[in-house]
């Protein structure tokens, strides 16, 4: 799935359709016209630009031509807009229920005076989730504009040569953060009731498309029964009907909690459940001396110098012929790759007092914890990995002292932290390490927040949604067309799903018929 | 290994039907090539197939002395499969050949005598224009034109060996191609471009029942190993082995044809080229199709000879849209199966089982062909057999369909992997194309799959390899709405005399005078701006669904569904009845412009990314940029040519395209500034050479 939702990251959403019940004509009449033609066709994005946690204002930031509208329609500037560059305070609604949302500041950045050269738009918003997402959701609402990719804001600058060189060399390097840090966050959706949900649907629209398909490319020769039509016209309104639903349905589905996520993994018996009841001051978890003990993942929702922090902790990782503990390995391997954040516990009683074995031994440790297909090339980066040397109660004082002195001059190992949880000892050292990266992690808009993915989440069905009109609109006139609308509507879902390549067609095409020509 | 008794004695009997009405073609070429005095071309075309005969007429259009060397001038053109061009996709092809100026369109034109375009009622952009061929009219008509082609010599031989030398320094690649050496020829053919289209003859084997037999084509000489040796051993290419099958050849006299469904062709047939206005055979002398169907005594057959069978116990892929007639029924057992029984000529008394491919026994086939409801009686003229070939992986090859580690070498056909006549024919034309150009210092062209279904074949081959034999499908296409077979011309006649120099004057003049009447219908269309109620007043039949008062254009209201241009022009006389010739063209694009417009930004977006080169001799792992090296070992591995290329790739990340990107642009400045120091010769060769096709005479 990864290589191909690289690209679905890369590849801006093009066709903007939006939902239209009616007639062909007049759907078009403005691109008929030319009326949007040059600029008008480049999509609008928008994005979450400041952090979240201890933040009092969030700054929501807007690029592209369909910009000015955004602003008129959100701040009821109507009849002007605001002088360039020059803060204003106005009440900032929702575009079709005209809901207040929030009072905020306003900032106009007219092309080619701003970041990306292009029209911007800023507005400085209170910083609460609620106010957030609200804010988020009624832009998505508004014709034209999709949640921004990875780096696009950037990108655009780059384009628009208005980064200078130093920023270039990091832009690579920076969109490379953004994509894993989405994908991580894509991956922790992707993997409960919603996921299975879009998946589900990804298969009914691939089986649509294939079968219509087969009727365009080989029913003249062939016997395929006119029956595979009627069966995908089911199939469609069957879609249509259940992301309508889904649309309109104000829960949303489950709601992810808020905060970095930071994973406890590491071998059976290294602490990481003491770990846990030590880091929230309670007995969250059972703790045993018998390896095995945690079979599941136990998830608590922590405040850590002022960021929200999900803490999860995670079943040994150890081959065992037990199913249950089998099972809650999988599952502490599935929480890792999701994690911002991974603490590594390992029992220091069992490390080799030389500091050079000892650094073979934690890699050893880390790459055991890293899922299989990440291996080897990947790089500890300190970001995303701590090391937690925990009993250090059992270990003689000059032994422990040498290993915190010559296991931080190793390179290519992340943080180091040697703990006691028994006793409590290093623990305030480990606090500020993890202190600082969480607010490292809490300073990218993307980290943490589900907000941003549900809302791109959300455009990516109102277009699949809108795409789906199209098939019902040309069905009987042109297959042709109608078939472009569920190649659109696969594409759309895609973006979340993973796309799906001709090849995975054919596939399906030549399992479901038997073609002889 | 000799061939088998009985496939000798098919051989033997095909060839002798074949012969008699080939003789004055014969004799011309003959001529042709007896005062064969030069030992050097800029082009060779290895094979007179759909592929060869492509390439070396677009080689010698593109302006190269040329020379097409095949085994049998007799069988240039032949149709070794199915009597038919065309269809679905294929249709396709077979446009984009044409408005390109290649030969198959035209021939189809001349040879077809049942015209039908499929799909008819799915919508323009999936139509398929297709045609029965009379094979021996189609084969007369190919052969003529090469005959008539200005710097086009064609020679009967075998070659024996390709031979190439050290490369040049300036350009990638380890070897050069510089000629042919023949195997009953005493001194070497030196050309600067090769084209190989041995079809199915590299390492080739025929399969019928229990016996096996070296070659390509049942009647044919099995080609040279030394040209196997030296694509594999000497330039260190990869190869894999595909199968495919021919079905038997049926008496027409033996079928009674009071048990199957006839179908006839439109009675309106509608020619491949856009050149032609009508087809050359009467509409109403088309001969019909059959269609017929298996019983489960075929299955029951199937079964009962599948040891006898050793051409579908390989393990060799073969395709699975075009299955043996054991594949079928062994992959979907207890169903009935189509079987298309199809004219071979006008004067043919044979007819071809399209589904009936098989490889068992001649006795076996004949116990199955009659187990077919109309074939009860039937007879067998020739039967069916397989083959087994092996073909180049064609990830090795650039958008030209240059072999990258070897200068001036092209590929084009079943050797890369490909089945079907369309797909053979349009990457001949391309190869052609490009090694005249190559020969002729000129720079390589390529043809994006944003604008043709010939660069969606080759993108396809070149990007991603094959596993199977790869048939061209409308759903491979991206932008199915924007590639339709009625505007293939608009797409590409225009690119192909500017910026390719494949096509003549006179097919140019014609297609800007097309482009030029739609624009012109069209702006009249647009100027049409009226009331909803003035429309629903002019064209009272129409359901217009606007309530209010609003202003509608021409081209808006040509897109409703149950209006037509004759509809228009008959209500507004005065502005639209000039433009009534290309009625249907203009409702066409009436009806698509406004899908065609929604995927324009990306169609630019994916033209922009393959302008932007990637040097061919980049060393990726060496690279001062931030790559990972799995990147690096993909980007080695498949060494895309274009930022495109590279972007469609597997396990390629959107940062690792910035970065190449950042690249490009670097290694182009600096290109551009010491480019400038040196005048670029080619230019003006290229400058010249585009004059001199200008003024050839038509």
């Amino acid at each position: 799935m990864l290589p191909s939702m690289y690209r679905g990251l890369w590849r801006a959403a093009v066709h903007t359709l939006r939902a239209s019940k009616g007639n062909p004509p007049s759907r078009f009449l403005s691109t008929c016209n030319g009326v949007s033609s040059g600029l008008a066709d480049a999509e609008t994005i928008f994005a979450l630009s400041s952090g979240h946690g201890r933040c009092g204002v969030a700054v929501v930031r807007v690029s592209g031509p369909a910009s000015a509208t955004a602003l008129s329609c959100m701040t009821g500037l109507t009849r002007s807009l605001p002088a360039p560059r020059t803060a204003l305070l106005r009440s900032i609604t929702d575009p079709q229920s005209k809901e207040v949302l929030d009072r905020g500041l306003v900032l106009w950045f007219p092309a080619p005076h701003s970041f990306t050269g292009e029209d911007s738009l800023e507005l400085h918003i209170h910083g609460g989730p609620a106010v957030i997402t609200a804010v988020l959701q009624a832009l998505g609402s508004v014709p034209g504009m999709r949640p921004a990719e990875a780096g696009e804001f950037t990108r655009r600058a780059f384009q628009a040569g208005k980064l200078g060189l130093t920023e270039v060399e990091g832009l690579g390097d920076l969109i490379h953060a953004e994509t894993e840090a989405q994908r991580r966050q894509a991956l922790r959706q992707m993997s409960g009731e919603l996921g299975r949900l879009y998946q589900d649907w990804s298969h009914k629209l691939k089986r649509c498309l294939a079968h219509v398909e087969a009727f365009i490319d080989f029913s003249e020769d062939e016997l395929i029964e006119d029956g595979v039509l009627n069966q995908v016209d089911r199939s469609v309104c069957d879609l249509q009907a259940e992301m309508e639903r889904h649309l309109k349905d104000e829960r949303r589905g489950e709601r992810l909690r808020s905060g970095v996520q930071v994973v406890i993994a590491g071998a059976t018996n290294a602490g990481k459940s003491s770990l846990l009841n030590t880091l929230c001051q309670r007995p969250a978890a059972i703790v045993s001396p018998i390896a095995g003990t945690t079979r599941d993942v136990v998830e608590t929702a922590l405040d850590i110098g002022g960021f929200p922090v999900l803490l999860s902790d995670t079943a040994g990782l150890r081959d065992s012929p037990d199913l249950v503990e089998r099972e809650g390995v999988r599952r502490a391997r599935e929480r890792v790759e999701q994690a911002d954040l991974t603490l590594v516990v390992v029992d220091s009683a069992h490390l080799p007092s030389d500091a050079q074995k000892a650094a073979t031994i934690l890699q050893g440790h880390l790459r055991s914890v890293l899922p299989t297909q990440e291996q080897p090339k990947t790089v500890f980066s300190a970001d995303r990995f701590l090391l937690v040397l925990n009993k250090t109660d059992l270990l003689p004082e000059e032994q422990r002292l040498k290993l915190h002195r010559e296991l931080r001059l190793v390179s290519g190992l992340p943080p180091v932290s040697l703990i006691s949880c028994h006793t409590n000892k290093g623990l305030q050292d480990f606090l500020t390490v993890l202190h600082s990266s969480v607010k490292t992690l809490c300073g990218d808009p993307l980290s943490g927040a589900p907000t941003l993915t549900q809302a791109r989440h959300r455009a990516h069905l109102q277009q699949c949604f809108a795409a789906l009109a199209q098939y019902q609109r040309y069905r009987d006139i042109d297959l042709a067309l109608a078939a472009e609308g569920v190649r659109l509507a696969l594409t759309s879902l895609g973006r979340i799903t993973g796309r799906v390549g001709a090849e995975e067609i054919l596939d399906i095409i030549f399992k479901d018929f038997c073609i002889g020509k | 290994m000799s061939f088998s008794p009985s496939l000798n004695r098919y051989a033997s009997h095909m060839l002798t039907k074949k012969l008699p009405p080939l003789q004055s073609f014969l004799s011309r070429f003959s001529r042709h090539t007896s005062h064969l005095a030069r030992q050097q071309y800029d082009v060779i075309v290895v094979g007179g197939g759909h592929a060869g005969t492509e390439a070396a007429a677009a080689a010698a259009r593109v302006g190269a002395e040329t020379l097409l060397v095949t085994q049998k001038i007799q069988t240039i053109g032949a149709l070794s499969c199915n009597p038919s061009l065309g269809g679905v996709g294929k249709g396709h092809l077979v446009k984009e050949i044409d408005a390109l100026d290649g030969l198959c369109g035209r021939a189809g034109d001349w040879a077809g005598i049942f015209f039908s375009i499929l799909n008819r009622r799915k919508g323009p952009a999936v139509w398929g224009p297709r045609a029965q061929l009379d094979r021996q009219q189609y084969r007369e008509f190919i052969q003529s034109e090469l005959l008539s082609t200005p710097r086009l010599t064609v020679l009967e031989g075998s070659v024996e060996e390709l031979l190439v030398s050290e490369p040049n320094p300036e350009e990638p690649g380890h070897h050069r191609v510089t000629g042919i050496h023949l195997a009953n020829g005493s001194q070497p053919i030196s050309a600067s471009s090769v084209v190989l289209t041995t079809g199915t003859f590299l390492s080739g084997s025929l399969f019928m029942g229990q016996s096996t037999s070296p070659g390509g084509r049942i009647g044919d000489a099995p080609s040279s190993a030394g040209l196997s040796w030296t694509l594999r051993e000497r330039l260190g290419l990869r190869t894999g082995r595909l199968r495919t099958g021919t079905p038997p050849r049926i008496v027409k006299d033996s079928v009674d044809l009071s048990l199957v469904e006839v179908h006839p062709p439109d009675s309106h047939p509608t020619p491949f080229s856009f050149l032609n206005k009508n087809i050359r055979c009467k509409p109403e002398d088309q001969l019909p199709c059959y269609l017929t169907h298996t019983t489960p005594g075929v299955e029951k057959v199937v079964r009962e000879s599948l040891h006898l069978n050793c051409h579908i116990q390989e393990d060799a892929k073969g395709p699975r849209y075009c299955p043996s007639i054991e594949s079928r029924v062994l992959r979907f057992p207890g169903r009935q199966h189509q079987v298309w029984l199809e004219p071979e000529g006008l004067t043919s008394d044979l007819l071809y089982p399209q589904g009936l491919s098989m490889t068992m026994p001649p006795d076996v086939q004949l116990r199955l062909i009659r187990e077919i409801p109309g074939l009860h009686r039937a007879e067998i003229h020739t039967p069916g057999y397989g083959v087994q070939y092996d073909f180049v992986c064609p990830t090795q090859l650039s958008p030209a369909l240059q072999v990258k580690s070897t200068q001036g070498l092209f590929l084009a056909g079943q050797i890369n992997g490909t089945t079907g006549y369309e797909e053979a024919a349009a990457q001949g034309l391309w190869a052609g194309v490009n090694a005249a150009r190559w020969a002729l210092s000129m720079p390589a062209v390529a043809l994006s799959r944003t604008e043709s279904y010939i660069g969606v074949l080759i993108d396809d081959l070149v990007s991603r390899g094959v596993t199977e034999p790869y048939r061209m499908f409308t759903s491979r296409a991206e932008f199915r709405t924007s590639l339709r077979p009625d505007n293939a011309d608009l797409r590409l006649t225009l690119k192909g005399f500017e910026e390719v120099g494949c096509v003549s004057a006179l097919r140019y003049q014609e297609a800007v005078r097309v482009r030029d009447s739609l624009q012109d219908a069209m702006a009249a269309l647009q100027a049409l701006t009226l009331s909803t109620p003035i429309w629903r007043k002019k064209l009272p039949d129409m359901r217009m669904s606007e309530n209010k008062n609003t202003l509608v254009n021409g081209m808006e209201v040509l897109q409703y569904n149950d209006v037509s241009f004759e509809m228009l022009a008959s209500a507004f006389p005065e502005c639209l009845s000039s433009h009534k010739e290309f009625a249907q063209r203009i409702k066409i694009e009436a009806v698509y412009r406004p899908h065609c417009q929604l995927q324009k930004k990306e169609i630019e977006r994916i033209q922009k990314e393959e302008n932007m080169s990637l040097p061919q001799d980049i060393d990726y792992f060496s690279l001062p940029v931030s790559l990972s090296q799995e990147v690096r070992e993909i980007l080695d591995r498949v060494r895309p040519t274009t930022l495109g290329a590279a972007t469609r790739l597997q396990g390629i990340t959107p940062a690792a395209i910035v970065h190449l990107l950042n690249y490009v642009r670097h290694r182009g400045q600096e290109e551009r500034r010491t480019h400038r120091q040196q005048p670029e010769k080619r230019e003006e060769r290229e400058e010249e050479l585009a004059a001199r096709n200008a003024s050839l005479p038509q």
